[in-house]
């Protein structure tokens, strides 16, 4: 009977009781330190780190950005050298084929006008053996044939004056 | 019909000799409320391991909504304290849930709410003013402090104290008062509707005549009102105002007195 008394007791619905606030305190306390570390504290440093991984990354990634764009810059540059490069290479070839095609040129033209002169010299001294030549033998024939006609002796010397300025006459008729 | 305002009812009393008058009493060990109290503990700490059991870099749908609470919550903290009082944020955390919690925990009709009980309140509201003496005395001093009542005149001296006693007291009260006012408005309605569907239906034979129609439905769309909504306001209001008070005696750093800026140096 007296338990049941204790169990339909109520409390007045205005009023403190000592023992719950001393209760609520211990429950908000083991709440604050409970709750601060394994919720508030880890889900706070899971946040930061993230945030600050994000951070890094976005950085990095701009560092990378910047150093692909410098390296484009300079492949960029570094291209377009090399094409004035080999335009210049291409310019100077043709320059120097075409130095050479000059130089080639007039070598054989050099060549082929000197031997025309030896040849035409040769010609010239060929001519004049030739010439000679005939010149003794004619004369020498005409001597033979004019002293077999006549049978007698004919100034050899005179003769032969004769002769030659007839023979220098043909030869410049030709 | 007769309609009861109860407070929490008493489990365990002392059996030894203890003031137990109307409005104090230290007679009664266990209550409601006790038990109450450490449903509300062990459910949040629970929750907590729950809500925390596998912490990721990429979290998962819950550790979503866990994040995104605490960053309101230290956002909140923030906003009304500044940056560099941010480590009153898991206590600020703390109170809300223990109030949102204690509140809504009288939904399930097993608890009685906690914040239903003059006591609890009382006992969190005397923490907030604690914390803003203690800080208050620590960042400016205690001379400085019981000078700060003085101002801006003498005369309002006893005008000051008061305040500063009537704080906690409202704070306690407001909370109290929204929580039970509310519990017992949700009571006085069932009443009321019981009372209105036997005047309507007695007139329908035997025991559905007296079956409350009326009940059904009406008080739980005020108990989205009475509990769910001002149990969220009321443990917003009580967060803000410790977060406000206590923020009042924590300013930023470059604002304390010199004196006390050299100490901490």
């Amino acid at each position: 009977m007296g338990l049941l008394t204790i169990i339909e007791k109520f409390e007045n619905f205005v009023g403190v009781n000592f023992w719950t606030m001393i209760f609520a305190w211990i429950n908000l306390l083991i709440l604050y330190i409970i709750l601060k570390k394994i919720l508030f504290k880890p889900i706070k440093n899971m946040i930061d780190s993230r945030q600050r991984e994000i951070d890094d990354m976005y950085k990095s990634a701009g560092d990378s950005e910047r150093c692909a764009k410098e390296l484009q810059a300079e492949y960029e540059e570094k291209m377009s050298r090399a094409k004035d490069e080999s335009e210049e290479i291409v310019r100077s070839a043709v320059r120097r084929a075409q130095l050479k095609e000059e130089e080639i040129l007039r070598e054989a033209n050099d060549k082929a006008a000197r031997a025309l002169e030896r040849a035409e010299e040769q010609i010239e001294l060929e001519k004049k053996r030739a010439v000679n030549e005939m010149k003794d033998q004619v004369s020498a024939i005409a001597l033979d044939i004019a002293s077999a006609v006549i049978g007698r002796d004919v100034s050899e010397r005179d003769h032969e004056e004769l002769i030659n300025e007839f023979i220098e006459n043909m030869g410049n008729d030709k | 019909m007769n309609l009861e305002v109860k407070g929490p009812k008493v489990y365990l009393e002392l059996p030894f000799e203890l003031p137990d008058s109307s409005i104090f009493t230290m007679k009664n060990l266990i209550t409601q409320t006790t038990v109450s109290l450490l449903a509300v503990t062990v459910l949040l700490i629970v929750v907590a391991l729950i809500a925390t059991r596998s912490l990721s870099k990429r979290p998962g749908g819950l550790q979503v909504i866990t994040e995104k609470l605490v960053n309101m919550l230290y956002g909140l903290v923030e906003g009304t304290m500044g940056k560099h009082n941010m480590k009153f944020a898991p206590y600020i955390g703390t109170i809300f849930l223990s109030s949102i919690c204690g509140t809504l925990i009288g939904m399930t009709q097993l608890f009685r709410s906690t914040t239903a009980d003059l006591s609890v309140t009382a006992a969190w509201a005397l923490v907030t003013t604690g914390m803003v003496w203690y800080n208050n005395i620590k960042n400016f001093g205690f001379g400085t402090w019981l000078k700060g009542f003085t101002e801006p005149i003498v005369v309002m001296t006893p005008m000051n104290i008061v305040s500063e006693i009537a704080n906690p007291i409202s704070m306690a009260f407001r909370h109290f008062g929204n929580v039970a006012g509310g519990s017992v408005l949700t009571a006085l309605i069932y009443g009321a509707l019981t009372a209105a569907s036997s005047a309507l239906f007695s007139w329908l034979p035997g025991i559905i005549g007296e079956i409350p129609f009326l009940t059904a439905g009406i008080p739980a769309a005020l108990s989205i009102y009475f509990d769910l909504f001002s149990g969220f306001v009321q443990a917003l209001v009580f967060s803000l105002l410790t977060m406000i008070y206590v923020g009042g005696a924590c300013p930023p750093p470059e604002e304390l007195p010199k004196k006390k800026k050299k100490g901490v140096k």
